[in-house]
């Protein structure tokens, strides 16, 4: 177990989906998911998963765009049925970590879900977050899979290139 | 917001730092050297703490013996003449020596959420031993060396939220002070500017006298790294140019003004001349760029004494649609730095604490419209056309940071990053459906279209949220979006080496450490007179 700061571990888990093929507006939420559900103490097992199936995490960003979809004409509670406790683990945190404001009921198979699209999230984020040594490797083995080697032509291209003077 | 536009920005009275510095100055906040330990040629330890808004904050730095061989700007460097922690609170022996154990490794070290930000800097050699001459043989350094080169310090990266362990940014941002974009940044910079005075007096043995030490702002060299940033936060880039843009709107509007203003006004064009006229930088391209400017500007002068009439501003801002946009983009920070009352206050809002709460639309019908209405600049490109995607942006392996590539002649760009957002955006309308359907469905079928979704439904609730250019064209200068997120800094004396990186100053011009008072707060485009 490693302690990490919010950014760092949402940086990463951004990172580690792009490298499993996830698209980046799903890797991005799949990122803001993955800090809240560790925050919030979440099991690994299901993001482990999730990137180990890249399409796992595209069904979630669907499922989620869905309920909001629907959250956005009706202000009746959005019903998701989610048998498998790992996606509806998953759900649950990726809706906890929208910008806007997302009440949850989860029972056995089913969350109720009630989102106030306009007003902001008031839920707090703590200053470190605790990741298992398994899954850091994993988003770590994941992210480097985004790297481009550095040419020539790249390290000219960074502040200080081409001069060495003493100004 | 156009690349060309944004190339040209110059530093306002929304700027960052000059948020910051008007905070303490209106706290009438001192820093104080709580700890001081160097030896006399300048290595060693120092801690400066400062109050604002009710917290203690303190520059932890370390100042090293650097061989000359090993100073570089790069970000690939490994050693600085000087690493620094700005603290949250005030840290005891312990919490010293783990700073100075990790602050020298920078992206090697790891930190606790105590440490706010980590930075490093590079002397200028040439200044910095000019000045310490001057200094031991009881003179003071050549004022005509300082406008040339303006800093005594170079930083070379400045890191927060988050970043190798220091604290996220969520932590501090509802603080009073540190509320603002880059607070926390832009203290740690001015604290690392009130350091290399000090530095620079312990050495030679004597004081500068304010006037000069006023002058010496801290040097940064920026590259590539910064510019994805603006895309990536689309919501904080929408509210700093709607901050920007409603107060320039307050002030054109602006009628009947009184005597004092229309002088403070002539008194601002003159020192923004005087200010062009010290501002030379070695490519010869963009030092032309500059001595157009300043020969325009001189000519453009005599519009400022004509203030008389009705809607004076407005007047005047029509007169400055025939120059250039580096004429109008001067004009437009000048007035700004005109109206305090109008534009001050506009600061509050300039932070993104939510994140984009955009409403989905209700079909692909209405998302074309959307685009119709919003992207039609995005839509009449070809990008097929090689001129038109030339450029990718990927994240180098070495070091982590974001980088450009040239698509036919690099390896690397099927590991694009997604700053194309006007190639998807054209790729998503000719994908979009004939008949109605919800956009959740359609996103199923084409999930690779959902970034461009999303960043259409941001543009629709954020204004300003889009670059409104294609960032992958062969004719894509990252420095003009250098140039503007700098200028939001507060960046002056822009110093470009090729298109891709640049040198700035920070901090020249601002109050002394000890002449924090509200005052103080009347240093737009600094001279040395």
């Amino acid at each position: 177990m490693t302690e990490k700061s919010w950014t760092e571990i949402q940086a990463l888990a951004v990172k580690a989906a792009t490298g499993a093929a996830v698209p980046p507006a799903q890797a991005l939420a799949f990122g803001a998911m993955a800090t809240r559900h560790l925050a919030d103490g979440g099991s690994e097992a299901p993001l482990s998963e999730a990137l180990n199936d890249s399409g796992t995490i595209v069904d979630l960003a669907h499922q989620i765009e869905a309920v909001i979809e629907t959250a956005s004409v009706s202000e009746q509670p959005v019903r998701v049925s989610e048998p498998d406790t790992g996606r509806r683990a998953l759900l649950i945190s990726w809706l906890a970590s929208l910008p806007c404001q997302a009440e949850t009921n989860a029972t056995s198979a089913e969350i109720r879900v009630r989102l106030s699209l306009t007003d902001p999230s008031a839920r707090t984020r703590p200053a470190r977050v605790h990741i298992g040594t398994a899954l850091f490797d994993q988003m770590q083995d994941l992210a480097a899979r985004t790297y481009v080697p550095d040419s020539e032509a790249s390290r000219a291209s960074g502040a200080g290139a081409g001069l060495m003077d003493l100004d | 917001m156009r690349l060309a536009r944004m190339g040209a920005m110059m530093p306002t009275r929304l700027s960052f730092l000059r948020v910051l510095v008007r905070r303490l100055c209106a706290e009438r906040a001192a820093i104080k050297r709580a700890h001081w330990n160097m030896s006399p040629d300048g290595h060693g330890r120092a801690v400066y703490s400062v109050d604002l808004g009710g917290h203690t904050y303190s520059l932890v730095a370390i100042s090293n013996d650097l061989p000359a061989d090993q100073r570089s700007d790069r970000v690939i460097a490994t050693a600085w003449d000087a690493a620094f922690v700005l603290y949250d609170g005030t840290p005891d022996v312990d919490e010293i020596d783990r700073i100075a154990a990790q602050a020298p490794l920078q992206e090697a070290g790891r930190f606790s959420p105590k440490d706010l930000v980590l930075s490093r800097a590079n002397k200028s050699v040439r200044m910095w031993d000019a000045t310490v001459a001057a200094l031991k043989s009881g003179k003071q350094p050549d004022a005509a060396m300082i406008r040339e080169i303006g800093y005594l310090m170079r930083t070379t990266a400045v890191y927060g939220n988050g970043k190798f362990g220091i604290a996220d940014r969520h932590l501090i941002e509802t603080r009073d002070g540190l509320s603002g974009p880059f607070a926390a940044e832009m203290l740690a910079v001015y604290m690392i500017r009130h350091f290399t005075l000090d530095l620079v007096a312990h050495v030679g043995g004597a004081p500068l006298e304010p006037k000069l030490a006023r002058h010496f702002g801290v040097g940064n060299a920026t590259g590539l790294g910064m510019a994805p940033f603006l895309v990536t936060h689309p919501v904080l880039f929408n509210n700093w140019m709607l901050a920007r843009e409603t107060a320039f709107a307050r002030v054109r509007t602006l009628d009947d003004l009184s005597a004092a203003k229309r002088a403070s006004i002539v008194a601002l064009g003159a020192r923004a001349a005087r200010h062009l006229s010290e501002w030379h930088v070695p490519a010869p391209d963009h030092d032309a760029i500059l001595r157009d400017l300043e020969g325009e500007w001189a000519g453009f002068l005599p519009h400022l004494e004509t203030l008389n009439g009705p809607s004076p501003i407005e007047t005047l801002w029509q007169a400055a649609q025939n120059e250039s946009v580096p004429l109008q983009e001067l004009l437009l920070a000048l007035l700004i730095e005109a109206f305090p009352d109008e534009v001050d206050g506009l600061t509050d809002c300039m932070g993104d604490p939510f994140g984009p709460l955009t409403t989905p639309f209700a079909g692909t019908d209405a998302l074309r419209m959307a685009i119709e209405a919003d992207w039609r600049w995005a839509l009449e490109k070809d990008y097929e056309d090689p001129a038109m995607c030339r450029r990718f942006w990927y994240v180098s392996e070495a070091k982590l940071e974001p980088r450009l590539g040239d698509r036919f002649a690099d390896n690397g760009a099927e590991l694009e990053t997604p700053l194309d957002i006007a190639r998807r955006v054209a790729a998503l309308h000719t994908d979009l459906p004939a008949q109605d359907q919800s956009v959740s469905s359609f996103l199923t079928d084409h999930p690779e279209h959902a970034h461009a979704s999303a960043r259409i439904a941001v543009l629709a609730r954020y204004p300003y949220a889009e670059i409104r250019d294609n960032l992958i064209a062969a004719t894509c200068r990252p420095i003009d979006m250098l140039r503007c997120k700098l200028s939001f800094f507060g960046a002056t004396k822009f110093d470009p080496k090729f298109d891709l990186w640049t040198r700035i100053t920070l901090a020249q011009g601002a109050p002394l450490g000890n002449e924090l008072s509200p005052e103080a707060d009347d240093w737009w485009l600094p001279v040395l007179a």
